[in-house]
């Protein structure tokens, strides 16, 4: 293994992909480098998944009371709540997934996944990261590592969250803070939604901000002509970037939920289920790489059936709305969208009604962006308590949306200390997802 | 001229230099270099008759004539050799197989060297015992003997001795075969070192269990991996040659030496090695350094392993070589360095678990370089430009004062001078100003202030579940009392590491509380005091430095007997010394005795362990204490330590100016760690105050100091210039309006500036959570936010200064001198007054033109 001197660069990282045509000056340079280390280097390029939208129910969803019920189990198992047919034969889901049931023959269901973390942030570190906790390293999320891999498009940040970073994880790990998600700062489910700092201050409109900026470059030129510096041309990037989306009618319009048809938006729900995920569709319709939105908690030792009643019926109306309208508008081939918790719950009930946390067997659920539709990946024992076919781990998981999306998950990626680390480690590609 | 002294030249060489001389012909292009060459060549040759007597012991000596010098001098001095050197200076070779690979290395007049190896004669004093073969030694006979290796008119001798020359030595596994697991990669992560093997096969990563690959090798899979009946059809063979498909492809050749050893063990029986086995105690790299000039010059390194049973072997052919400068100095896999384009280089050598390195300067061929005989203020300057000199390279000119002025602000007390400041310091005729300056601003309580936060980041001072409010802030406080009564930086560690007693009464215990996981303190521990990462000996060897999971655990067990419990306050713990409780060594469950990390093991029977370590950890036995905190010190004022992280000091991330380290680490030591006296010194060296402009020969050095650089300013310092500049005072839980964001006890008291300016959250110890890099959101927040255009209207700075009849230019300057510590230029001030003269509110105008400052690049960054 060749290292190349202070790998952690940030400007260097930076240039690498996504900013090489704007600052392309040591490109070359760049690309021998890569050429001399070992470490596997696979060139990015955009898959059938042009975006990808993360929902992520944090808390630990139950995969019996959402996407794998149990009807024939016995009651202790099956807990309280029934289940309904779906549009896809012999396909069966919680009776509360009543409009999601009706696009099933869009959905890829995965009833397989399975991991051995049952801590809440060691859970949620997988399902973004693709790894398991480390004590040595923190590991990009899938976001970041999108936003290293492939820069922004259409004047839009490559990696937004809604409404702000869900979880430490979500970050960049031991990726430059360059690749942070760009955060709304605000729940477009409320009234008074405004991205954060997107729009001018009051007081100052177009002519008086088009003034300021030719004030600021009067007084930039000053030290623009002094110095040179890298980390002074990655902050330029970044104003530009930002004066791009200021001044840029359809990256602003693509935050601006107002915009929206009311009906649509009463479809999709006017809560934070509904408006998060409008918000995402608008988002990577407009350009955006990779969103991810976390929507309520699911966490129920307690009397899960109170907590399903309350949080499920949003979620059920607008995860279908929004795979409906994707498809309807012609994006859902091209977007891949995932549902995702950080682990599952006990086969059993416990003595509170609820359930317990159980990493050893749940779902996940994908859909379009090059996934099959209308299929159930792997399948959960007779009570959900373990992988009967085809386990599927976080790697493999992570892999196929990596390929997905035209990543090489095996590619390296140079953490500090000079040490080469794959994007997602052992994972492949599972063949039988893919469209 | 030229040609009479070739051709006499010719004449006079005899059989023996002839190859020499064609070597060194071809080398040269140019007709006078020639010429240097061959007087050398010839001087040489005479200077073998006067220099017979070349003291044997050393093998670093050069021996030159009288005339050799005269000669050389009249033609070139540049191009004289000045030293010779051959490595390993002795040579012992033991049992049939040993051999010897020989480095000679000239070193010239200004300071390059060559790699002769090839071109130098060598003869031996009594023939017969070895041979010397394509730069290597052999055994032949038993006996002792000298070898002489003469080039350029210098002589070096080099002591041989052969033992059990006709004697083969067994194969063993682990000092055969596991180096051979090792170079071809068979071990490394990506492959079958993987925590979960590969394709079903596993080994220990970079090989920390040797016996766990002997099982897994042999029995594992009875049958598959060996073949003892048919060696040669061992899947481990045919494998690593590429005979079977292999996802690893082919590692090696059949008549490879590494196949050779494989296959001898084999044919041995595969046999595991029986009694003890000679550890490794040691590796040496040779030459420990080059300075290689011209692209294409190369250098071959011989790399050399002494065992614990005093034998020593040749593991060039076994050792796994990198650099951490591909684009200079590129290392071949059999230790072969080739000059590329300028630059420094770390060649590292690994083998078994140690690493070691040499230093490598590529320099361009032709280079018009004279020195600038720099001024030097302080020792620190001496120790800089001694380097910057061997690399060509001379520093910028001093800074102006103005860059001075806010430079030494930013940095001491991360504040701006007021204008008034800015006045009296332009104004002063005094030619100590900057001296008095530094004297003045160390006194400020904003110093204390600054130094405070960044110890609150190395010990983590923040609420967590464990720690609350109280503690926290008691914590917070006790911190706070130390550094401003100067305590020695030693004591202060020694107290906190060895503290015990209640969170509330003795706050220092917090420490224990803010972490309680016995790895993660130890960890924790060493990154912080030692500059170690030693995270990655948790798993395996790490393989990148010395540390080994002997090492990792053998320190952890300092923290393995700290007990808890809970006081009458049922937010207060109580943190005392159990007096029992081990660690153990995940591989065969081994207690491990308490080791200082590259120390020894104390006697820690009856004591408490962690008073032990703290005894040791912050004095001048640990070689790396006072290093460490010079470094970090050092980086507080350069952007950049002198190892870089401050907190990954490893044998592969080496200083890049290892004397300064040293020199500011006695210093330390000797200040009695005095911060102040420290920063002192490092405010009034030239190097501190060098312009960020930069010269011919320094535009590309990014490590060397040679001049100022531009640095990002930090967010709490950010986030307070502007609430200075604008006069408008900050709010911050659990302090009073006013309040400054560098006096935030809680890491986990944030705004939404700090965090996305990338304050640390002091969630780990790791220098890197304080973020400076540039991101979206922090540019439309500077934009549009409410931190500049709100708080330039709150500040009402603009309208009292019409109200008070300041006229717009006036106003112009003094927010100029405010915000960049500058008067605008001429260029500016003309530029600034048409885009102004449009617009009609005098008033709105001059806020953009705060804006505009608050946003600019000169303004966010210290230079």
């Amino acid at each position: 293994m060749a290292h190349t001197k202070n790998r952690r660069g940030f400007i260097r990282d930076f240039l690498q992909v996504g900013f090489a045509g704007g600052i392309g000056l040591s490109l070359a340079d760049l690309l021998r480098k890569e050429a001399h280390a070992d470490p596997k280097n696979y060139v990015s390029k955009e898959g059938t998944a042009k975006s990808l939208i993360f929902i992520f129910l944090p808390g630990g969803l139950a995969q019996q009371e959402s996407f794998d019920p149990k009807p024939l189990a016995p009651i202790e198992y099956r807990g309280p709540m029934g289940s309904i047919e779906t549009n896809v034969s012999g396909v069966r889901f919680n009776e509360l997934l009543k409009r999601t049931a009706r696009i099933a023959d869009k959905l890829a269901v995965c009833r397989s996944l399975t991991h051995g973390e049952a801590a809440h942030e060691r859970g949620t570190h997988n399902m973004f990261t693709g790894y398991r906790p480390s004590p040595a390293l923190a590991f990009p999320s899938m976001g970041s590592v999108v936003s290293h891999e492939f820069g922004p498009r259409k004047n839009l940040p490559p990696y937004v969250c809604i409404p702000n970073q869900p979880n430490e994880f979500a970050g960049t790990g031991y990726l430059s803070s360059s690749y942070a998600p760009f955060s709304l700062g605000s729940d477009p489910a409320r009234g008074n939604f405004r991205v954060r700092d997107l729009s001018l201050p009051n007081g100052c409109d177009d002519n008086r901000f088009a003034r300021r900026r030719r004030i600021l470059d009067a007084v930039n030129d000053h030290f623009r002509n002094k110095e040179k510096s890298d980390s002074l041309d990655a902050v330029d990037t970044f104003y530009d970037r930002a004066y791009a989306m200021i001044s840029s009618p359809q990256a602003r319009d693509a935050f601006d939920i107002a915009k929206e048809d009311d009906k649509l938006r009463e479809a999709y729900g006017k809560n934070a289920a509904g408006q998060r995920m409008l918000m995402a569709r608008r988002l990577v319709e407009a350009g955006v790489r990779f969103v991810t939105l976390s929507y309520g908690g699911w966490d129920m030792h307690d009397n899960i059936h109170n907590g399903f009643n309350r949080s499920m019926p949003p979620f059920d109306r607008a995860f279908a709305t929004l795979i409906a309208d994707l498809d309807q508008r012609g994006l859902l081939d091209s977007t891949l969208v995932a549902v995702a918790s950080e682990f599952g719950r006990t086969p059993k009930i416990n003595n509170n009604a609820g359930r317990d946390h159980w990493p050893k067997v749940y779902s996940v659920v994908l859909a379009g962006g090059g996934i099959k539709r209308g299929i159930v990946h792997g399948s959960s024992d007779a009570t959900a308590s373990e992988p009967e076919d085809n386990p599927l781990t976080v790697q493999d998981w992570a892999t196929t949306m990596y390929k997905c999306l035209g990543i090489v998950a095996d590619k390296e990626l140079m953490a500090p200390g000079d040490r080469p680390v794959e994007i997602c480690d052992g994972g492949k590609v599972v063949e039988e997802l893919l469209a | 001229m030229g040609r009479k002294t070739n051709s006499a030249c010719d004449v006079g060489l005899t059989d023996r230099n002839r190859h020499t001389f064609e070597i060194s012909a071809m080398a040269t292009r140019q007709q006078t270099r020639f010429v240097i060459l061959s007087l050398l060549m010839l001087a040489g040759f005479t200077g073998l008759l006067f220099a017979q007597d070349a003291a044997p012991e050393s093998a670093l000596t050069g021996v030159e004539s009288l005339e050799t010098a005269a000669v050389a001098d009249d033609a070139s001095p540049v191009d004289k050799i000045t030293e010779l050197a051959v490595f390993p200076g002795e040579v012992s070779l033991t049992t049939s197989r040993d051999r010897q690979s020989l480095v000679v290395q000239a070193r010239l007049a200004d300071g390059r060297t060559q790699d002769v190896t090839s071109d130098a004669e060598v003869t031996f004093e009594m023939p017969g015992l070895a041979k010397f073969e394509g730069g290597t030694l052999y055994p032949v006979a038993d006996g002792s003997t000298q070898l002489k290796v003469e080039h350029g008119g210098h002589r070096v001798i080099v002591p041989i001795t052969v033992e059990a020359a006709t004697v083969e030595r067994p194969v063993s596994f682990e000092l055969d075969v596991m180096p051979v697991l090792m170079k071809s990669g068979c071990n490394m992560g990506s492959c079958h070192g993987a925590a979960r093997g590969k394709d079903g096969f596993r080994l220990s990563l970079f090989g920390f269990d040797p016996q766990g690959d002997y099982f897994r090798l042999t029995r594992e899979i009875s049958g598959r991996r060996i073949n003892l009946a048919r060696p040669e059809e061992s899947l481990l063979l045919q494998k690593a040659t590429g005979a079977v498909p292999h996802s690893g492809g082919k590692r090696f050749e059949v008549s490879s030496e590494l196949y050779d050893t494989l296959h001898r063990w084999l044919v041995s029986g595969a046999s595991v090695d029986a009694g003890e086995v000679p550890k490794v105690m040691s590796v040496e790299i040779n030459p420990p350094n080059a300075v290689l000039a011209g692209e294409g010059a190369q250098q071959r390194l011989t790399v050399r392993a002494h065992y614990s049973d005093g034998t020593n072997r040749d593991v060039t052919s076994l050792a796994y070589f990198s650099t951490n400068n591909d684009n200079s100095a590129p290392v071949s896999g059999d230790g072969v360095i080739t000059a590329a384009t300028r630059g420094e280089a770390f060649v590292t050598a690994r083998f078994e678990t140690h690493t070691v390195g040499m230093d490598v300067i590529v320099l361009p061929v032709e280079q018009d370089f004279a020195w600038s005989e720099p001024p030097e203020f302080n020792y620190i300057d001496t120790l800089i430009n001694n380097k910057l000199k061997k690399l060509r390279i001379n520093p910028s000119q001093v800074c102006s004062d103005e860059e001075f002025l806010r430079r030494v602000y930013l940095d001491i007390i991360g504040q701006l001078p007021t204008p008034d400041e800015f006045d009296r310091f332009m104004q002063s005729k005094d030619s100590q100003k900057r001296v008095l300056l530094i004297d003045e601003l160390l006194a400020r309580k904003e110093f204390v202030e600054v130094w405070v936060m960044k110890w609150a980041e190395l010990l983590q001072i923040r609420t967590t579940q464990q720690v609350t409010y109280k503690p926290m802030l008691l914590y917070y406080s006790w911190l706070q009392e130390q550094i401003a009564n100067n305590q020695p930086i030693d004591q202060m560690v020694q107290e906190l590491l060895s503290a015990t007693g209640g969170t509330f009464t003795s706050p220092a215990t917090n420490y224990y509380q803010s972490e309680t996981d016995t790895l993660k303190i130890s960890e924790n521990v060493a990154q912080v005091f030692m500059g170690m990462r030693i995270q990655c000996a948790q798993c395996h060897n790490h393989p990148f430095d010395r540390w080994t999971m002997d090492d990792y655990y053998g320190f952890a067990a300092f923290f393995s007997q700290i007990g808890r419990k809970r006081a009458e306050d049922p937010r207060e713990i109580i943190v005392f010394n159990r007096g029992g409780g081990e660690v153990n060594h995940p591989v065969g469950n081994r207690r491990m005795a308490p080791k200082f990390l590259g120390g020894e093991t104390p006697n820690v029977k009856g004591k408490d362990r962690r008073a032990v370590l703290a005894t040791w950890l912050a004095s001048d036995d640990n070689p790396y204490f006072a290093r460490n905190l010079s470094n970090i010190v050092w980086a507080h004022f350069f952007g950049r330590g002198i190892i870089n992280e401050v907190d990954d000091v490893r044998v592969s991330n080496p200083a890049v100016n290892p004397e300064l380290l040293d020199e500011l680490a006695r210093r330390f030591s000797d200040y009695r760690y005095d911060f102040r006296q420290m920063v002192r010194d490092i405010c009034n060296s030239r190097t501190y105050q060098l312009s960020t402009a930069t010269n011919e020969t320094n535009i590309a050095d990014n490590t060397n100091f040679s001049h100022g650089s531009l640095r990002r300013l930090r967010a709490e310092v950010l986030l307070d210039c502007i609430s200075q500049v604008t006069e408008t005072p900050n709010k911050f839980r659990g302090l009073p309006r006013g309040a400054s964001a560098i006096q935030i006890a809680d890491g986990n008291t944030s705004t939404y500036f700090l965090t996305t300016f990338g304050r640390a959250k002091r969630e780990t110890v790791c220098s890197c959570e304080v973020k400076m890099e540039p991101n979206l959101s922090q540019a439309l927040h500077l934009l549009n936010g409410d931190s500049v255009h709100n708080r330039i209207r709150q500040g009402k700075l603009i309208k009292r200064r019409l109200d008070e009849g300041v006229s717009p230019k006036d106003l112009i300057r003094e927010l100029y001198i405010r915000c960049l510590t500058r008067e605008p230029t001429e260029a500016e001030t003309t530029n600034l007054r048409a885009i102004l003269a449009e617009e009609k509110s005098q008033r709105q105008s001059l806020e953009d033109v705060f804006w505009a400052l608050l946003n600019s690049r000169e303004f966010l960054f210290n230079h």
